[in-house]
Parts: structure tokens; sequence; C-alpha cells
């Protein structure tokens, strides 16, 4: 019979959360043959990357996914011999119970409580990564399972064949150079009446950007920059919190399937994008500005330059996050201070003293041109890089194995 | 018994888990962007001498055994263990592993006065104060300009490898001040 996992996700905000665990749900489905069940509380979030999900079913099996209303859990929910709770969310005390009950009475195969906690680069995950929490008075333990960037931690997602499609995706698409831009955006959109495909243009020295953010105080200043230099950028704005910047800085309000010419500035207007439209996006851009964690692994994976929107912490705990990944990423490449200065300044993170910094964003954006191609062959290699790793999914499994294993022996 | 976080944790702080007595060998703090705060523990069972590593969130509450303390002083080291001495000349053996996360503050003459604790009667971790004086061995030269106090540089303590930051004014020689229960510099004396 096929091993059946449970997922349990609480969405804080925003998409990354249940972005996550859905991607996990689905490898962990298709890749490993997994019965997989996934307990979300905000159920409308996941119609957004879903959109077969019905509002009003407790349970509801969806692309070969059980997926469960957090409140449908009770004292008569059958539990999973494996659990994960994502990003230390919890799981429900009646299931908490019946998992310990389980563990008790039947121990064969051993059941395994994980949680799987946010990606970071920062030594210290690795340390941790695996390392089991006690229970207070029983034998049942909770293990800690980090994502990361080196072979110590759970590696990050990534379905199988992706890095193959995206070779094949950008191989295409970089041989009609003339009609990507007007192409991509069409495909994006729809091709409704209401978003005509636009005509085809040819804009030699075009930069294409994608633009998913939190609110930051410098997108009004890079959009005048943009629409002021002499070569042209498409910037692809995806919906939300940066739509609303960008409409106040345009000075009317702007919907999706919306395309507009200021200055040397084309703004594309998207509307929400599924995951695999969302990948096409970055794979297509030469620059993706990214934020939160889905988003930024996707990135990595699009072998492309990202600039990266942390999500912030009041007290500050996010830069330390950042600067490990800086260190990581920037390893072995030449003129690394220009991309730590874009990110810093992106971040609002004091500059460091060791390097004379930039008097603005736009001298920023400058210096990363200048290096453009040997960070585009940085992207690609990172990548390969950390495509040696393997992948959560996959180490998850053989993790969960592993204590079986050891369990069974104790 | 009481109860304590595992953030608050220390070095020197016993708790039971699963029923087992563990005194804290290390507890490291980690907590980054939207990760929840942990701390890894690094344990020894009193009873069995087992040492095991775990991870527990910070605000996760932990049983706490009060144990029996007195006031000693740092005697000499025999490796491999440290001796103490209480005000009534009784000497007292303590593994250095168990003084892991302290034993780079010992330093010959020693005059602080620290915290036995004794398990079933047998000393099994060591308490400094608060706040210590050390002498700083070795640090770079001052920076000409960085006198704000902002700026870092290492520095290794007198009779001990131990390396932490210090204020860019401090100098070989000088005596500061060291937070025990961080490991950070505090000011210079």
């Amino acid at each position: 019979m096929a091993d059946r996992w449970d997922i349990f996700c609480r969405v804080i905000d925003n998409y990354g959360d249940i972005g996550v665990c859905w991607r996990l749900a689905r490898q962990l489905h298709y890749e490993l043959g997994i019965r997989v069940r996934l307990w979300v509380d905000r159920l409308e979030v996941l119609t957004h990357l879903c959109p077969q999900v019905q509002m009003n079913q407790g349970c509801q099996q969806v692309d070969g996914i059980e997926i469960c209303q957090w409140e449908s859990c009770s004292e008569e929910t059958l539990t999973a011999r494996v659990v994960i709770e994502a990003f230390a969310c919890e799981i429900p005390s009646c299931y908490q119970r019946s998992l310990l009950s389980l563990h008790e009475s039947e121990p064969n195969p051993p059941v395994v409580w994980i949680n799987l906690e946010y990606l970071s680069a920062e030594d210290w995950v690795s340390e941790c990564h695996g390392l089991a929490t006690p229970g207070s008075s029983t034998s049942l333990r909770k293990y800690f399972f980090f994502p990361g960037f080196t072979t110590e931690t759970g590696g990050l997602l990534k379905e199988a064949g992706l890095r193959e499609q995206v070779r094949r995706y950008q191989q295409e698409f970089t041989s009609q150079v003339s009609q990507a831009t007007p192409e991509l955006w069409a495909r994006l959109v729809g091709k409704s009446g209401d978003n005509p495909l636009p005509e085809s243009h040819e804009m030699p020295g075009e930069l294409r950007v994608s633009l998913f953010c939190y609110l930051n105080p410098l997108i009004p200043q890079l959009l005048d920059y943009w629409s002021s230099r002499s070569a042209p950028t498409s910037l692809f704005v995806t919906q939300g919190l940066a739509t609303n910047q960008v409409a106040e800085w345009c000075g009317h309000p702007l919907k999706a399937g919306d395309r507009l010419q200021i200055g040397a500035l084309e703004l594309l207007i998207l509307p929400f994008l599924p995951p695999p439209a969302y990948d096409e996006l970055l794979w297509s851009c030469d620059f993706n500005f990214v934020r939160g964690e889905d988003s930024f692994v996707r990135a990595q994976w699009a072998n492309r330059p990202l600039i990266w929107q942390i999500y912030p912490q009041e007290d500050s705990a996010h830069h330390k996050k950042l600067e490990a990944f800086l260190s990581l990423y920037l390893r072995g490449i030449c003129n690394l201070e220009a991309v730590s200065e874009f990110w810093r300044l992106w971040n609002h993170i004091p500059p460091d003293r060791s390097w004379a910094h930039a008097s603005g964003i736009e001298d920023a954006w400058e210096k990363l041109l200048h290096f453009r191609q040997e960070w585009n062959r940085h992207s690609q290699e990172w990548a390969d890089r950390l495509d040696r790793k393997g992948n959560l999914a996959n180490n998850l499994q053989m993790f969960v194995r592993k204590i079986r294993e050891e369990t069974s022996r104790s | 018994m009481s109860v304590k976080l595992a953030g608050d944790l220390q070095s020197g702080n016993v708790v039971i888990v699963e029923g087992n007595p563990l005194v804290v060998l290390k507890a490291q703090y980690n907590k980054s962007g939207r990760n929840a705060a942990v701390v890894k523990l690094r344990m020894k069972n009193l009873l069995t001498g087992r040492v095991s590593e775990t991870v527990v969130k910070a605000d996760e509450k932990m049983e706490q055994i009060i144990l029996d303390k007195k006031e000693c002083t740092y005697s000499y080291s025999a490796p491999p263990v440290h001796v103490f001495v209480d005000g009534d000349y009784n000497q007292y053996e303590i593994d250095a592993e168990t003084m892991a996360d302290v034993e780079k503050y010992l330093m010959p003459e020693m005059t602080d006065v620290v915290e036995v604790t004794f398990y079933e009667s047998k000393p099994i971790s060591v308490v400094f104060p608060k706040v210590i004086i050390r002498e700083v061995e070795y640090t770079e030269p001052v920076t000409r300009g960085d006198t704000s106090g902002k700026i870092t540089k290492a520095a290794v303590l007198k009779h001990s490898k131990y390396e932490l930051q210090v204020s860019a004014f401090v100098e070989i020689g000088d005596k500061i001040e060291i937070d025990t229960e961080t490991g950070e510099f505090r000011r210079r004396c």
C-alpha cells in the first residue's frame, strides 16, 4: 500500500507558505507515489494557485491531492504515519493525541513527525537540520527539517525534469527575440477580446524585467529611471502590492492586461499567475525581482539574474538571513559588490563600509548592467550547483526512511 | 521543579526531558527571518552520562530542576576535570565537558566566585557571575578614525583562546567586561 503523508499549513500571509506546501504535496505524490493529504486553514489562498479548489468543501480531491480545511480535523480523523507541520504551524491537538496513540499502539512502521522550516542559508541551519526535539514524556519526537542550499540541509524544491524544461524553453524563446515580449505578454494575460495580442515590435537592446515584490519606496525611482533611459525596458508587473505602487506612479488605476508606454519604459500589467505561468515569466526575463521564499526559489531555477526582497521583520532579523544567502550565492563571482549593493539597497539594509556604495538605485542598476553577462553565466552555474544537492521532496523521503530505520533498531 | 523557556536556558541548567535529568552543556539561540526562534541544546544525561543534541523552539516550556548550589572558587585544572573549592576547603571536580560553554573564562588565580550545582551530591556544573573582567591578550591596532565604538574587531583573551568581538578602540592589555551569558563584550573597564 502506498505510504500516506499529512501536510499541515497555516497561511500567515501572502502565498509563500501554501505555495511551498502545494508544490511539495504534488511532487511527493507524482514523483514519489505518496498519498498526500494537505490541511490548510485558508483555502481561499490556495484557490489562487489551484483554481479547481472548491471553497465549500471540507475535504476534496484535486489533482491527485486530498485537500482538507483545517477545521475539518477532528478526533475521528485517521492520522497518517508521516506528518509534516509546515513552518512550525503546530498541528491540531486532537490530531496530536491520535498521533501519539498510534505511535504507542502500533509502532510499526514508526510514526515520523516533521517540522518543515523556512529556507535560510545561515550556518546554524545545517547544525540544527535533522535534529529531534524531545517529547515531554514520550518517545514520539518531532524532527526539524530545514530546506537549504548545502548538502547538510534539506535542499530546495525542484520537480524532476525542471532543468531540462527551462533549458528547452530558453533555447526556443531566445531564438525569436523580436517577437518575444508581445508573445509572452499575450500568453500570460490570455488572448481574450479584452487582451488583444499587441502588435509585434523590435527593440534592440530591450531588457525584460519581472517585478514581484512587497511595498518598496524605491519603485518610483526605478520607474523614473527606466522611463528616462535611452534603452528600452519592458517591465512585467505581477498582480499585488507592486501594481498599486506602479499605478500611483502612473497617476491612474491599472488593471491586468493593461499595456502602457512611458518614455523608454513599457509597462505590462499581469493578472495573478498560477505557478506554471509564473515560471514561464521568470524563464523569459533578463532580470527577475522576486520576494519571500517560493518565488525566490523558482527564480534560482530560472538561470537568470534575480533580485530578492526578503520578507521584512520588525527586529531586522531578516538582514542576517539575506547576508548569509548573498555570501553563499556570490562565492566565486567577480564584481559581486554590484549585486550585493543593489540587493542591500532594495532591502533597505545599510551599506557595508568595506566598499564604496552607489549614490542611488539608478547608479546601482547601471553597475548591475555592466556585468550582466557574467551574472547570467553565474546564474546558470548557481542552478547547476544547487541541482547537485538533491531536492527537498527526495531528501524528505530519505530522511523519513532513515528515521524509521533508526527507530526500528532502537 | 520550575518551568523555564528553552530560549532562557543556559549552560549548567538541568531540565527533565522524557523523565531523565539532563544538564545543558551548551545552548545556542538562533533566530532569523520568519523562522521560529530555536535553541540548539547539547545536553548530558546525569544518569547515563550520554551526551545528545536536540533542537527546540525557544518558546517551548522545559521543566527545570532546582538543584543544590554552593559558592566556590576555581583552584586548578587536571584534565579532564577542573577543581573548585568551597568556603570550607572542600574540593569538587567537574568534568571539563560539562563546562564547555564557560571553560573559556577560567584563568589561573581567578577570583570570580562561581556557583557550583550538585545533583544527588555530585557537582555537575558551574555558573559564572553575569559579568566578569578579563584582559585582552591580542587585538589588531585601532584603525584611524574608528573611534565611535560602533565598529568592532576581534580580540583574544589572556589565558584563553577565546576570541570575541570588541569595540575598535580596545587595545592589547586593556581590561574588558564580558557578559558570560552571551559571551559578548560589554565595555572597557
